[in-house]
């Protein structure tokens, strides 16, 4: 026997059988996860390219986003972004090439970006619902916004950088960080 | 200087990704000038910053730091990309949902059980592009979705509009959609907002009322004649008593055997028949919308469809029938005849708000109901309850009108199917009700799967007049 209730309130975490939500499916769409889990890989490859320990750090981060787009749960692939955060910087620190390490800090930026989204529109429209074209422009933005800052600092380091120490690179970097501040 | 640019670059780079890849759903497209398009009305609901890019700026640093230190430019240089990121989480607004959404639903007056698929189309009817758009439609809580969810996620630029299609199981009564949300984020998403798009679209499912078998009443009737069974003797078919002839009693009513016996005039009285006035109660109390399974009609849809049933048995009868629903809600329909009240009936029964297939808001207040039920109800009304029987109330509301001498008769449908040891409880108690109510007096029939009429052919089986 089942009440049917009108006033049942919609928390976070319903069980699956809820009478609201037999029509729903509350996982990630796959798309996000699929994407998501291509640019982890990515970012695992490159930063292997710039040095294997730190790589190696970077394909755990990309499971454990992958772990936390099945889990649901947001908190997870915060500490795998952490995780990934820290393998790109041992990378760094074990002297790895420059491009290598930019294209893992676009990729893994990528491929948290599309799983955490993935996850608000598994809780808002469910995983059956058409999600794809969301998923894309979503990927599109992030994509070209690193892709801007990218080609920004790279070329700032490829006309610089060639002779200056790497301390004016910072102060360089911390001046534009203050003019946008003053700008906002 | 490299972030300033950043910004205005990633603005206009947002508009050309929302707009540029025109895929599967971006057809701009005119509204179908048949179909009057009713305006969307929209409210603004919520505002909120989402947090999900919070502490990239702390990491970039942290970054850059590790970078200067070491005296690595990769990780000054990844660091500064990640400034980048904190800059693009930064501009932006989630912009209102400026759409207009259009509903059609591919019939709006279906039986029950039909299934109606609802396109609704939304286009962005705003001068910006929004980069993420989430739609939900607000689907009558009565109906069910039983093909494709009644979401879509999506991107519009200006002028685009997006469809999408679900299927919906019609069931009884008047279903009116609720507002469609709308949650809209900019493209980073770090900024969320929810706006309810109002767009009236209803739905009207009246079922037949199919006539049941003839129900047999209890002996409480009115002046007029009909087919009840009265314990007055009179006019007839059946036999009821003889009695001493008077003057003027009809010569065909003269017991002639007895007189050819014992030489006396005796006349024979025959029962009379007459009609009765009749209020079907059906309680349409929150406790009331019970049902033996998640996906299962509820016992007020049981009740609902087996009243409808003796609505139609009755009024063919020649009885007066009435409606009144025991809820939070008011709904009385007093008791008539002919065809005008027929046609009232299967409208209260079919889209009376305090018979609706969810459970109606408010509170309800027991004597207060009482009262006023009591103060409509004529005094020759007997009640024809439908309850599952789930409380103790109901059993002591069905003895309490009784003692007020309106015959009662409860039909209980039986929502407790199922093998767990809370809806083995539950079905011990109602049957101790039922038990209850007929050592009280109370006539009571109870019926499952099996169809009504049935159930309430074998209970009169047992009943006596």
């Amino acid at each position: 026997m089942v009440a049917v209730s009108r006033g049942a309130t919609t928390g976070d975490r319903e069980p699956p059988d809820a009478p609201e939500d037999r029509e729903r499916d509350a996982r990630p769409p796959t798309s996000a996860v699929v994407a998501s889990l291509v640019a982890g890989a990515v970012a695992a490859l490159s930063a292997f390219l710039a040095a294997p320990t730190g790589g190696a750090l970077v394909g755990l981060a990309a499971a454990g986003l992958l772990a936390g787009s099945l889990r649901r749960s947001p908190r997870v692939l915060s500490w795998a972004a952490g995780v990934g955060v820290a393998g790109i910087a041992l990378a760094g620190y074990l002297r790895g090439a420059v491009e290598p390490l930019l294209a893992a800090g676009v990729a893994l930026a990528l491929a948290w970006d599309l799983a955490d989204h993935g996850i608000a529109l598994g809780e808002q429209v469910g995983r059956e619902a058409r999600t794809r074209r969301n998923v894309a422009v979503h990927a599109g933005t992030n994509l070209l916004a690193g892709g801007l800052s990218v080609a920004v600092v790279y070329g700032v380091y490829l006309a610089a950088a060639g002779s200056q120490p790497v301390a004016a690179l910072a102060l360089l970097l911390f001046g534009a960080v203050a003019l946008a501040s003053a700008l906002r | 200087m490299s972030a300033g640019v950043d910004a205005a670059g990633d603005e206009a780079a947002t508009s050309d990704a929302a707009g540029g890849d025109g895929g599967d759903d971006g057809d701009p497209m005119t509204a179908d000038p048949t179909t009057a398009d009713p305006m969307t009305e929209r409210t603004p609901l919520r505002r909120s910053e989402t947090a999900r890019w919070d502490g990239i700026a702390g990491v970039a640093l942290a970054l850059v730091g590790i970078g200067v230190v070491a005296r690595q430019p990769g990780l000054v240089l990844t660091g500064a990309v990640g400034v980048g990121y904190a800059v693009y989480a930064r501009i932006g607004e989630a912009r209102e949902a400026t759409v207009e959404i259009e509903r059609t639903v591919s019939d709006d007056g279906p039986e029950p059980g039909d299934e109606v698929v609802v396109t609704v189309r939304a286009r962005n009817v705003g001068d910006a592009p929004l980069p993420d758009l989430r739609l939900v439609d607000g689907v009558p809580p009565g109906l069910a979705v039983v093909d494709g969810p009644a979401r879509i996620a999506t991107a519009l630029r200006p002028g685009a509009t997006a469809a999408f299609e679900y299927t919906v199981r019609a069931s009884r009564g008047e279903h009116e959609w609720e507002p469609t949300r709308a949650i809209t984020r900019d493209a980073a998403g770090s900024r969320e907002r929810t706006t309810a798009l109002a767009t009236p679209t209803r739905i009207v499912c009246t079922p037949e009322l199919s006539a049941g078998g003839d129900l047999p009443l209890r002996g409480l009737t009115t002046i007029y004649h009909g087919r009840v069974p009265t314990d007055v003797g009179g006019a007839g078919v059946e036999f009821h008593a003889t009695r001493e002839y008077r003057r003027g009693d009809p010569v065909k009513r003269i017991d002639w055997n007895r007189r050819a016996r014992t030489g006396e005039l005796a006349t024979l009285e025959l029962r009379e028949e007459r009609a009765a006035t009749v209020v079907l109660l059906i309680d349409a109390r929150e406790s009331a919308y019970a049902a033996s399974r998640p996906d299962a009609d509820t016992a007020v849809e049981a009740s609902v469809e087996a009243a409808g049933q003796a609505f139609t048995a009755l009024l063919d009868g020649g009885d007066r029938v009435g409606i009144a629903a025991l809820g939070p809600r008011d709904c009385w329909l007093a008791p008539g005849a002919g065809t005008a009240h027929a046609a009232r009936g299967r409208e209260t029964l079919a889209t009376d708000p305090a018979l609706a297939p969810t459970p109606s808001e408010g509170q309800f207040y027991q004597s207060l109901w009482l009262r006023r039920f009591r103060r409509r109800l004529p005094a020759d009304a007997q009640v024809l309850f439908f309850t599952p029987l789930l409380d103790d109330y109901a059993a002591s509301l069905a003895r309490r009108i009784d003692a007020h001498g309106h015959l009662v008769t409860v039909l209980s449908p039986d929502a407790t199917a199922g093998g767990t040891p809370g809806t083995r409880l539950v079905a011990f108690e109602r049957r101790e009700r039922l038990r209850e109510l007929r050592a009280a007096g109370i006539r009571a029939v109870e019926w499952s799967d099996r169809s009504f009429p049935v159930a309430v052919a074998r209970a009169t089986g047992r009943w006596s007049r």
